[in-house]
């Protein structure tokens, strides 16, 4: 028997149904499933929940609420939202004034349940002469490592690239250990970097199938830098992500571009990482699949549009990796896991409300969550009452205030770097002591060091080192998560 | 619009941390704090302080750290945050205050020791030890890294083994 959670569904109704046509069909559906009446197995359990709906359903209170919660006219999926502000309750001022907006999506159901979604990846590996070595010895042995590793309903496949792409290994399932084998051993480095030749191939690969059955996904790993495709990469990004297929990148060494690789990731709701040790490719690609294994759903994305008067200043993904989101009004989250939020943080500029209006609106949005058979709408208002005078300040949440604290740590990095970018190594200098002097009393201490090793640097070069660069800024990322250690 | 009391940068309201120079505008009533009570009975040190310091300058400060050891008042800035600790050359983060020259090498003090954070709304200072490598105490009592702990007229706070009083000038009579 499926599982009826909801409470039309276990009365045997539609939505629409009237006062008096809910209490026949209970009567009917008591009358068939009493106890005294039906020794079925699990017909006790079936007569409680029908107990349980009727509770909820004659009463109109009750029913209004429950319905608002439903939102929608099917059976709700098993997630919940969440919504948290930086503050209760806004005060009135005749200024735009900043409120800050968390929004959590987790899957209720536990990680044993539900069977895992088959997977689509494609491997891209970077074959440019820089690999050449260890690199490449590191990049093989991990790649073929980890195919053994995938189940044999899951789909791969992999791409070289340099000035161009190849495919090593055509779209399949369960390829043959040798087949596998001798085509990454055939890879061997020579050329340059252009990313957009392997994104293309691998988007190409994974096509091959629909995209409904599979969570899909493109691994990327390079260690250079691309250029005059860029552009051509994101256009490829946003259409990936209209498909549902996430992009991750991992970055070996100091020369790739991380900005660019972040933001193919944030728009696809990937997760992108820097690596300085060669053994971390293993760990990297590890964490990839099996994170991709606890899927829930193949995508969720979000969609959220500020009211009028309210701007959206930007959006963090928090969890499950974080990552600054790309200034749009819709983002791709990527895969939904199994008992495992997605936390966005929002900033909104509220410009004053009239009077009479008692209530701020600053946005409203939905998520969509992508499931075989059909996908579900989760949508949510983002509202505020709003007085004149608070009686009792307000301290703000702890979970809000701490993502903030740290997010501020981010922007500091971020902002040495523009101040270096637009010649003002001396500003740079002091942001990066105060972000130092932060970080220490926040305990983080080795990070602190690494600022204030950069603010050193940027005293005798007028510029970051190439590594403290990406240190500082995965660094403070890192911190966004609630269980970084 | 609020300004930050540290860099003077103007942030819109509802913003929680100076996007300038990083430092925190808003109150936060630290969970930490009230579990932190510090019996009355080791405040100790009664103390004569009317012939170190002079009396026009109590009555400008709303907030003085004495030294016990060398019997004189610290220096300290104008400021509602500011770090304490040794100034050691070529060190790139110094501290605001700096208790060199009170001999605080000897007495155990660490380069950042730790912070006072004073909000003049609520008339309320705190401490905050930085990690400090052989840590701090109020009136005897070890504190905790990282947290901020409430200071009170008459406390002793001690960092390392350097002591130092607590005196807030209103409320002496």
């Amino acid at each position: 028997m499926p599982d009826k959670t909801d409470f039309y569904d276990r009365l045997n109704i539609g939505t629409g149904a009237s006062e008096e046509a809910i209490k026949k069909a209970y009567r009917l559906a008591v009358r068939k499933t009493h106890p005294d009446v039906n020794r079925n197995e699990g017909a006790t359990q079936l007569f409680l929940d029908i107990q349980e709906a009727y509770k909820i359903l004659s009463d109109p209170n009750r029913k209004g609420a429950y319905d608002d919660g439903r939102g929608s006219h099917e059976t709700p999926p098993a997630v919940h939202t969440a919504i948290e502000f930086s503050q209760d309750t806004l005060i009135r001022l005749d200024e735009p004034q900043i409120v800050y907006s968390m929004i959590d999506i987790v899957s209720t159901l536990a990680e044993k349940d539900t069977t895992d979604l088959p997977l689509n990846i494609s491997f891209v590996l970077d074959n440019s002469t820089s690999m050449n070595g260890a690199r490449m010895d590191i990049l093989k042995s991990a790649t073929k490592e980890i195919i053994q590793e995938l189940n044999e309903d899951d789909i791969i496949s992999v791409i070289s690239f340099n000035d161009r792409a190849e495919v090593l290994l055509s779209s399949q399932s369960h390829p043959p250990i040798a087949h596998v084998e001798s085509s990454i051993n055939s890879l061997f480095a020579e050329g340059g970097t252009e990313i957009f030749q392997g994104l293309e191939a691998a988007f190409e690969e994974i096509r091959k199938n629909s995209p409904f059955d599979y969570v899909n996904h493109i691994i990327l790993i390079t260690d250079g830098h691309t250029y005059g495709d860029e552009e051509n990469c994101i256009t490829l990004a946003r259409s990936a992500a209209k498909l549902d297929i996430g992009i991750s990148g991992l970055g070996i060494g100091i020369e790739w571009n991380d900005e660019f690789i972040d933001k193919l990731c944030a728009l696809t709701g990937g997760q992108c990482m820097f690596i300085q040790e060669l053994n971390q490719v293993k760990d990297f690609l590890k964490h990839s699949i099996t994170s991709l294994k606890e899927a829930y759903s193949r995508h969720v994305s979000l969609e959220i549009i500020p009211a009028p008067g309210v701007n959206l200043l930007s959006a963090f993904r928090i969890l499950p990796e974080a990552l600054p989101l790309p200034h749009q009004e819709e983002f791709s989250l990527g895969i939904l896991k199994k008992d495992k939020p997605h936390r966005i943080l929002f900033e909104f500029l509220v410009n004053p409300v009239p009077e009479e209006i008692d209530q701020a609106i600053i946005a409203s949005g939905e998520f969509i969550l992508k499931r075989k058979p059909r996908d579900y709408t989760i949508p949510f208002t983002l509202n505020r009452p709003i007085v004149a005078e608070l009686e009792e300040p307000q301290p703000p949440p702890e979970e809000i205030f701490r993502a903030i604290s740290h997010l501020t740590f981010y922007r500091l990095q971020e902002k040495a770097q523009k101040d270096i970018a637009s010649g003002n190594p001396g500003t740079a200098f002091q942001r990066l002591i105060n972000l130092s002097s932060h970080l220490m009393a926040k305990g983080e201490e080795s990070l602190a060091k690494i600022a204030m090793h950069e603010a050193d640097y940027i005293k005798s070069h007028n510029n970051f080192s190439p590594t403290g660069k990406k240190q500082l800024k995965y660094g403070t990322i890192r911190l966004m998560l609630p269980d970084k250690t | 619009m609020i300004t930050c009391k540290v860099c003077n940068n103007q942030e819109f309201h509802g913003v929680f941390f100076c996007g300038e120079c990083g430092s925190q505008l808003v109150l936060t009533d630290d969970k930490n704090v009230d579990t932190f009570i510090y019996p009355s009975q080791v405040r100790g040190l009664e103390l004569d302080i009317s012939n170190t310091i002079p009396k026009k300058l109590l009555e400008n400060k709303t907030f003085i750290l004495y030294c016990l050891d060398q019997e004189e008042m610290i220096n300290i800035p104008d400021q509602v945050e500011f770090t304490i600790g040794r100034f050691v050359d070529g060190q790139v983060i110094t501290p605001d205050v700096d208790l060199n020259l009170y001999e605080a090498f000897d007495k155990g003090v660490s380069r950042l020791h730790a912070t006072i954070r004073i909000n003049p709304e609520k008339n309320k200072i705190h401490v905050i030890d930085l990690g400090s490598a052989n840590g701090s105490s109020v009136n005897g009592y070890e504190i905790p890294a990282n947290s901020e702990v409430p200071l009170d007229h008459g406390d002793v706070l001690t960092l390392g083994k350097f002591r130092m009083k607590v005196i807030l000038p209103k409320e002496l009579k």
